[in-house]
C-alpha cells in the first residue's frame, strides 16, 4: 500500500458497506494535510448537488461527479466551436442516446476524474461497489475496442494507458474481515489485476476488531451450535475468532489494516482513520 | 386503501403472495430472505425464495447446488411444517440473451441483436438489465400458480432504489419514439437535425458505431411490442396488492435517507411498502460478564455501538412514517445449515 501512495490517482473500491467512502476520505484528509492539493472525488451522491465542488480546504477540494454535466463538459472540449456543441447536445437523439447508451456514463465520470489529475497533485475516488465499479473501468476499455478511431477512441486508449500505469495510477481494494466481503475482495484483486496487469491493486482491511485472548470457546465458528450470540461479551469472543478464522482467506496477500475506530460521527471516524494513515504518507517524501 | 396494511413479519408473510426484499450489498439481504420463506413454510405457506447469487454456504445448507429456473424442494429440511420450502437460484449470466429471445419475433432479429457489438456493452453493464430479469423469472414463477408466497430477493446494486426504476430504465430502449428517429425520421426538419447531429457523434466515434447503433434501434424496434406486452403484465404484478416492498438496511442513521427515499419511490411507483427490516442489530443483546482487560475495551466498543445504533433507529423511525419496522439481530457467525436459518427466522 505504501508504494500506491505515491500515485496520482487512487481509486478506492469493493463490496458496498466495507467503508470506501471513510477510507476515501481519510486518505484526501492525510495527502491534504501533506500540503499535497488533493481533490476527492464521488459520483452522483443524491445528497449533493451534482458537479458540485466543495472547497474543504485548502489544499482538498471534494467533486460529486455528474455524468451528465461531465458529458456535456467533455462534448464542449472535443467540439470547441459552443454553437455546434449546443446544438449537437441539444438533438432530442443525441439527448437520449447520452442518457441512456450502456457504458458512456460510466467512460464520461472517470473521463472527468482522469481529466482533473491534471489540476490536483492527488485524486481520490470514491468508486461505486464492487460489480459497478468494475464495470466503469470496463467500460473504458469497451469503447476502446467498440469505437473504431475517431476522439472518443483515442481518449479511451489514454485514459486505459493512464489507469495501467503503475506510475500514476493505483486501485485500493478495501474489505472488512468478514467471509463475503474477503472472498469478494480477492476475486475483486484478481479481476483488477488481469484488466490491469503491470498495475496490480493494493488490500486493505478495514475495521479490524479487537483481538481477545483465546478463552474456553470453541476455534472452530462451524462447531457452534447456533449463529446466535448469548450476549455482547460472548458475541465479542467469538467476533475475534471469526475475523482470525475469516482471514485465512487472505493468506498469501499482502495487505494494511485500519482498526475498527470507536463510533461517532462520519468527519469523528474519518479523522481518526486519516491520523492512522498520516504515518504512511508522511513517510513517503511525496513533495519530491 | 380499503385494506388495512400488515404490522408484523407473520401478517406480511401471510397476507402477500409476493414479498421483494430489496437493499444495498452487504446488510445481509439474502440470508433474511431465506430465513423469510423458511418462516412462512413454518406458518403454512407455500412459499419460494428467489435467491440471486447467495453465499456458497447459505447455498449448501440449503442443499442448493444448481443453478437454473426450477424450485429445488427444501421442505424435508424443516422437519414437520404445514406449509413447503423451496428455493430457486438463477443463472444470472444466461437470462439476458434468453430474454431477448423471447422478445424477438424470429431468431434472426434475436441473432442481430445478440450479434451487434453494441448489445456487448448493453447486456453487461446496463443497469437495469438484471433487475428486470428478476422481474420476469417472478412473473414466470408467479404464474405456475405452485406458490402462495413468493420472496424475491433483489440483485445487488449500487443503490436501493435501482430495482424500483429498472423497468423504466429498460423501456427506455425500447420506446418507439427513440427508435423511429432512427429508422423513419417522423418529419423532414427533424430527419435533417438528427442527420447532422449523427454527423457530429459519427466525427467523434469514428466510423462504424453509428452503423452498429442504426442496426442496433432497428432490430430493437421489431423486439418492442413483445416487450410493452411484458412489461405491462410485470407492471401489473408489482401494482397488484398481492404484491409489496421490504427494504432490508443497516443500523447506521445514514439509512434514514435510504428509507425516506425509498418509501417515496415506492409510493409514486404505486407498489405497497409493508417496512423495514433493521439488520446485524447489537440491540437484542445483554451486555454479560467479561473476564479479562481486553474483553473489558471490546465490550465498552460494542456498548458505544449499542448507544450510537439506538440514536440512530430513532432517526430511522422518523424517516419510516406508518411503516413497521422489525430487528434482526448481528449474528456471531454466518448461517451454517438449515437449522441455523431456522434459528434467524424465529428471531426478526
Amino acid at each position: 500500500m505504501r508504494d500506491l501512495l505515491k500515485r496520482k490517482l487512487l481509486f478506492v473500491i469493493g463490496k458496498g458497506g466495507t467503508g470506501k467512502t471513510s477510507v476515501s476520505q481519510a486518505l484526501a484528509l492525510a495527502y491534504s494535510r501533506q500540503r499535497l492539493r488533493t481533490l476527492w472525488v464521488c459520483f452522483e451522491d443524491p445528497t449533493l448537488g451534482p458537479g458540485q465542488l466543495d472547497r474543504i480546504s485548502p489544499y482538498l477540494h471534494h467533486l460529486n461527479c455528474e455524468a451528465s454535466l461531465a458529458f456535456e463538459e467533455y462534448i464542449g472540449l472535443k467540439i470547441g466551436i459552443a454553437p455546434i456543441a449546443r446544438f449537437f447536445l441539444r438533438n432530442p437523439v443525441i439527448r437520449y442516446l447520452s442518457k441512456a447508451a450502456p457504458g458512456l456514463h460510466e467512460l464520461v465520470l472517470l473521463g472527468k476524474v482522469w481529466h482533473e489529475r491534471l489540476n490536483y497533485d492527488r485524486v481520490v475516488i470514491d468508486m461505486p461497489a464492487t460489480g459497478h465499479g468494475v464495470a466503469m473501468l470496463q467500460s473504458t476499455a469497451n469503447f476502446a475496442r467498440l469505437f473504431k478511431g475517431g476522439p472518443i477512441h483515442r481518449d479511451a486508449e489514454a485514459m486505459l494507458a493512464t489507469f495501467q500505469d503503475p506510475a500514476e495510477t493505483g486501485c485500493l481494494v478495501v474489505s472488512l474481515p468478514e467471509e463475503m466481503p474477503l472472498r469478494e475482495s480477492t476475486e475483486l484483486g484478481e479481476l483488477l489485476h488481469s484488466m490491469f496487469p503491470a498495475c496490480p491493486p493494493a488490500f486493505l482491511l478495514n475495521r479490524r476488531f479487537p483481538q481477545l485472548e483465546a478463552g474456553a470457546i470453541e476455534r472452530d465458528p462451524s462447531k457452534w451450535s447456533t449463529p446466535i450470540a448469548q450476549d455482547l461479551v460472548d458475541y465479542a469472543r467469538k467476533r475475534s475468532i471469526l475475523e482470525e478464522h475469516n482471514l485465512r482467506l487472505w493468506n498469501g496477500i499482502d495487505y494494511s489494516v485500519l482498526p475498527f475506530v470507536t463510533p461517532g460521527s462520519r468527519s469523528e471516524v474519518t479523522d481518526a482513520l486519516s491520523h492512522f494513515l498520516a504515518p504512511a504518507i508522511a513517510e513517503l517524501d511525496l513533495r519530491g | 386503501m380499503t385494506q388495512i396494511a400488515p404490522s408484523t413479519i407473520d401478517e406480511i408473510l401471510s397476507s402477500r403472495r409476493i414479498i421483494i426484499t430489496c437493499g444495498t450489498g452487504g446488510v445481509g439481504k439474502t440470508t433474511l430472505s431465506a430465513a423469510l420463506a423458511v418462516r412462512a413454510a413454518q406458518s403454512g405457506r407455500k412459499a419460494v425464495v428467489i435467491t440471486i447469487d447467495p453465499a456458497k454456504r447459505l447455498a449448501t445448507s440449503l442443499g442448493l447446488s444448481t443453478l437454473g429456473d426450477a424450485p429445488t424442494d427444501l421442505t424435508h429440511l424443516l422437519g414437520a411444517v404445514p406449509g413447503t420450502l423451496a428455493a430457486i437460484m438463477p443463472d444470472t449470466r444466461e437470462t439476458f440473451e434468453t430474454f431477448i429471445r423471447s422478445i424477438s419475433p424470429t431468431p434472426t432479429v434475436a441473432e442481430r441483436v445478440i450479434k451487434n457489438p453494441i448489445y456487448e456493452i448493453f447486456a453487461k453493464e446496463f443497469s437495469g438489465a438484471n433487475e428486470y430479469m428478476a422481474l420476469q423469472r417472478l412473473l414466470a414463477l408467479d404464474r405456475t400458480g405452485q406458490f402462495d408466497c413468493i420472496i424475491l430477493d433483489t440483485p445487488p446494486s449500487r443503490d436501493t432504489l435501482a430495482f424500483l426504476d429498472a423497468p423504466e430504465l429498460l423501456s427506455q430502449f425500447f420506446e418507439e419514439r427513440f427508435i423511429k428517429w432512427f429508422i423513419l425520421p417522423a418529419n423532414q426538419v427533424m430527419a435533417v437535425g438528427v442527420r447532422k447531429a449523427l454527423g457530429v457523434l459519427e466525427n467523434l466515434t469514428g466510423a462504424g458505431f453509428v452503423t452498429h447503433l442504426f442496426d442496433f434501434a432497428q432490430s430493437l424496434f421489431e423486439t418492442r411490442l413483445r416487450f410493452a406486452a411484458d412489461l405491462k403484465a410485470v407492471t401489473a404484478l408489482l401494482e397488484s396488492s398481492a404484491s409489496s416492498f421490504v427494504l432490508v438496511t443497516g443500523t447506521s442513521p445514514e439509512s434514514a435517507r435510504e428509507i425516506g427515499d425509498f418509501a417515496r419511490s415506492v409510493a409514486e411507483h404505486k407498489f405497497r411498502f409493508d417496512g423495514v427490516i433493521i439488520n446485524r442489530t447489537l440491540g437484542l443483546l445483554d451486555a454479560g460478564t467479561p473476564s479479562t482487560p481486553g474483553e473489558n475495551a471490546a465490550l465498552r466498543l460494542l456498548v458505544a455501538l449499542q448507544t450510537r445504533e439506538k440514536e440512530a433507529i430513532g432517526i430511522l423511525k422518523g424517516a419510516l412514517g406508518k411503516a413497521p419496522y422489525f430487528m434482526a439481530p448481528e449474528l456471531a457467525r454466518d448461517v451454517h445449515s438449515i437449522h441455523d436459518l431456522i434459528q434467524v427466522a424465529q428471531s426478526v
